[in-house]
C-alpha cells in the first residue's frame, strides 16, 4: 500500500501569488536645533518627496523629536519595529538607511550558516524503518 | 601686661648680683634697667632702647642676661616696627628702592596692601591723636550750634506766600526739553515712515529709482541729488512710470514714452539739485499726458486720490527691464540704493550692499526679508507642494507621544473613561497624561 500524503490546503505565503511589503510604516524623527539632524533635515526637504512617491505602500510620518538625535523607525507587518539612528549622516546615507528599513522583513537578524534555507518541508518525508523494501547487504 | 610681670621678677634677679666692686656703675645699670622696664613704655620702644644702648652705648654698660635674651632674637616684625618708628620710609619701601636701584621705584608705594595689623595697632596707641580728637569734636559741635541758631532765626522770619508772584520758580531749569518746540526741532525722517511691503510697490520703487538715476546719468548731474525731491507730483510720477529701461549702460537706459515726455523729464531733472521743481514742469507734464496712449495700462491704476497712498495707487511696473541693470559702479549703486531706500523705506545692510550686483538682486533681497523662510522644518514641509499632494505622508508639527497614539487608535476615550471611573485622574482634568 503506497503511502498517502496528508491532505492540506496550501498556506498563504507572502510572495506566492501576491507580495505585500513587510515594511508598513516609516517614521522620520528630527530636531530643528541640533547639528546632528542637519543631514536629516536636508533629506526631508529634498529627498523625501521622491522617496515617498516611489513607495506609496509605505506610510510615512515626519515628526520632530527635540534635543535628540535623528532616527528612522520602521514598523513591520509582523508587529516588530526597527530603529536606525542617523545622526551626522549625509542625506545620501540616510536614503540608504531608509531603503534598508524599507526592504527589511522585520525579523530579527539571523546568521545564515547553510547555503540553502527553506521553510518548505522535505518532499521525501522522514525516513521510517517500517516502510520501503528490505535492503540486502 | 606680660612685660610688667617680667620686669618685676627680673629686676630683683639683677640686683642680687652686683658687679665686682664698682658700685657706681651698678647704680647706673640699675637706673637704665629701671628705665627700660618701665610699665608705661611699649614693648617695641623698649626693644629700641635696648638695641640702641647695646650697639651704640659704652661697652661697660651692664645688661642682665634675661634682658639680653629678650633683646637678642629680634623677630622680623619687631625690626620692621622699629624702623617704621624711627624712619619715615618703611622697610618694604626701602627694599623696593634697593631692588630697583633708584629712589623713585615704579609701581605702588606699598605693594603689600597698606598697613599690617601690628602697624595699625601701633598707630591706635599713639596718645597724641587721642588728644587731638576731643578738640576737633568741640569745634564741630560749636559749628552745628551756630547753624542751628541761624536756622531758628530764619524760621521765625518765614511768612507763607499767598500768591505765586515773587516766588522762586521751581521745576524749569531752562533746558531744551522744557522749551516749546522750535523750527529746528521738527524732524522728518529720510526714509518712509511705513515700509513698503507689497511686491508690486517694491518694484515700482526700484523702477522709479532706476529711471531717476539713469536720467541724472544722462544729464551728467550729481546722482545722489535725486533724493532732494522726496515725492514727485502725480503727473511727473506717471511719466516716470511710463518710461522703460533698456538693460545696459545707465546713460542710455531710459526709453521715453514720447518726445514730449522726454523734454518734460529732462527739464524737471535739470532743476533738481539746483532748485526745487516749479509749476512749469507740471504744466508740461499735463500736456504730455494726452499724447500718451495709456488705454492698456489704465487698469493697473487704482483711482485713489488720497495722498497717503504710496505711488499714487499704482500697483505694478509696466516692464521688468530695470531688474537686469547692473550696479557695478559704486557711485551709481550708492545713488540707486539711497533713492530706493528713500522710496521703499527698506534699509540694506552693508554686506548686502557689497554683494548685490543688479537691481533685481536688490528687489529680491528686500522680498526675502519681507517673507523670511520658515525656521522650523515642519512649517516648511507643511507648505511644500511636493509633500502636500502625497497621500502617504503625514507631517506633524509637534512631538508624537504615546497619548497621541492612543488617540489615533481610538482607545483614548476608553482609557480616559476607565481612569475616571476608578478615580485615578481628576474629574476636571481634560486629558490624561502619560
Amino acid at each position: 500500500m503506497p503511502v498517502q500524503g496528508i491532505r492540506a490546503v496550501t498556506t498563504a505565503r507572502n510572495g506566492v501569488g501576491a507580495f505585500i511589503l513587510p515594511c508598513k510604516r516609516l517614521d522620520f524623527h528630527y530636531c530643528d536645533w541640533a547639528g546632528s539632524s542637519r543631514g536629516m533635515v536636508a533629506f526631508l526637504k529634498n529627498t523625501l518627496p521622491s522617496f515617498a512617491k516611489a513607495n506609496p505602500q509605505i506610510e510615512i510620518r515626519v515628526s520632530p523629536r527635540p534635543h535628540k538625535h535623528p532616527v528612522i523607525k520602521g514598523h513591520y507587518i509582523n508587529g516588530r519595529e526597527k530603529a536606525v539612528c542617523v545622526r551626522n549622516l549625509e542625506p545620501e546615507q540616510i536614503f540608504q538607511k531608509a531603503n534598508l528599513l524599507k526592504e527589511a522583513s522585520g525579523e530579527k537578524l539571523k546568521r545564515t550558516k547553510k547555503p540553502v534555507t527553506s521553510i518548505n518541508e522535505s518532499v521525501r518525508g522522514i525516513w521510517s524503518p517500517y516502510h520501503g523494501d528490505l535492503k540486502s547487504v | 601686661m606680660r612685660c610688667q610681670a617680667r620686669t618685676t621678677t627680673h629686676v630683683t634677679g639683677c640686683l642680687d648680683e652686683p658687679p665686682n666692686g664698682n658700685h657706681e656703675t651698678f647704680l647706673k645699670v640699675a637706673e637704665v634697667r629701671n628705665s627700660c622696664h618701665t610699665t608705661a613704655m611699649r614693648p617695641s620702644l623698649r626693644l629700641l632702647n635696648l638695641e640702641v644702648s647695646s650697639l651704640q652705648g659704652s661697652r661697660t654698660l651692664y645688661v642682665c642676661s634675661v634682658c639680653r635674651q629678650e633683646a637678642r632674637p629680634r623677630p622680623l616684625v619687631a625690626r620692621q616696627f622699629l624702623r617704621n618708628a624711627s624712619n619715615a620710609t618703611p622697610i618694604t619701601e626701602r627694599v623696593r628702592r634697593k631692588i630697583w636701584g633708584t629712589d623713585n621705584p615704579p609701581g605702588l608705594k606699598d605693594p603689600y596692601g597698606g598697613e599690617g595689623v601690628l602697624e595699625r595697632k601701633f598707630k591706635k596707641d599713639q596718645p597724641a591723636r587721642q588728644e587731638e580728637e576731643p578738640e576737633n569734636l568741640a569745634q564741630t559741635s560749636e559749628q552745628t550750634q551756630v547753624e542751628n541758631e541761624a536756622e531758628l532765626a530764619s524760621a521765625e522770619a518765614y511768612e507763607p506766600a499767598t500768591t505765586w508772584e515773587g516766588l522762586q520758580r521751581v521745576g524749569h531749569l531752562g533746558r531744551w526739553s522744557d522749551l516749546p518746540p522750535s523750527e529746528a526741532d521738527a524732524y522728518e525722517s529720510f526714509m518712509l515712515k511705513k515700509k513698503v511691503t507689497k511686491k508690486g510697490q517694491l518694484s515700482l520703487a526700484a523702477h522709479q529709482a532706476a529711471v531717476e538715476v539713469s536720467l541724472m546719468h544722462s544729464l551728467n548731474k550729481p546722482l545722489s541729488k535725486v533724493c532732494d525731491v522726496v515725492e514727485h507730483d502725480k503727473s511727473v510720477f506717471k511719466m516716470l512710470w511710463k518710461c522703460k529701461i533698456q538693460p545696459g549702460e545707465w546713460k542710455q537706459a531710459v526709453v521715453y514714452p514720447s518726445k514730449e515726455a522726454e523734454k518734460a523729464l529732462v527739464y524737471i531733472f535739470e532743476q533738481i539739485g539746483g532748485q526745487p521743481e516749479s509749476a512749469v514742469a507740471e504744466e508740461t507734464a499735463e500736456e504730455v499726458e494726452e499724447a500718451v496712449d495709456e488705454s492698456k495700462w489704465e487698469d493697473l491704476v487704482a483711482e485713489v486720490n488720497d495722498s497717503n497712498v504710496p505711488f499714487f495707487g499704482y500697483a505694478d511696473v509696466r516692464d521688468k527691464g530695470f531688474l537686469s541693470l547692473s550696479l557695478s559702479d559704486p557711485a551709481t549703486k550708492f545713488a540707486f540704493l539711497k533713492r530706493f531706500s528713500q522710496l521703499s523705506g527698506h534699509y540694506l545692510p552693508d554686506p548686502v550692499v557689497h554683494s548685490v550686483a543688479t537691481v533685481g538682486q536688490v528687489v529680491e533681497y528686500v522680498q526675502s526679508v519681507l517673507n523670511p523662510k520658515p525656521k522650523k522644518l515642519a512649517d516648511y514641509l507643511a507648505n511644500s507642494q511636493g509633500l502636500q499632494n502625497l497621500p502617504n505622508v503625514k507631517v506633524f508639527t509637534k512631538k508624537q507621544k504615546p497619548m497621541d497614539r492612543d488617540e489615533e487608535l481610538g482607545r483614548k476615550k476608553v482609557i480616559e473613561a476607565e481612569l475616571r471611573s476608578r478615580g485615578l485622574i481628576d474629574q476636571k482634568c481634560k486629558r490624561y497624561q502619560h
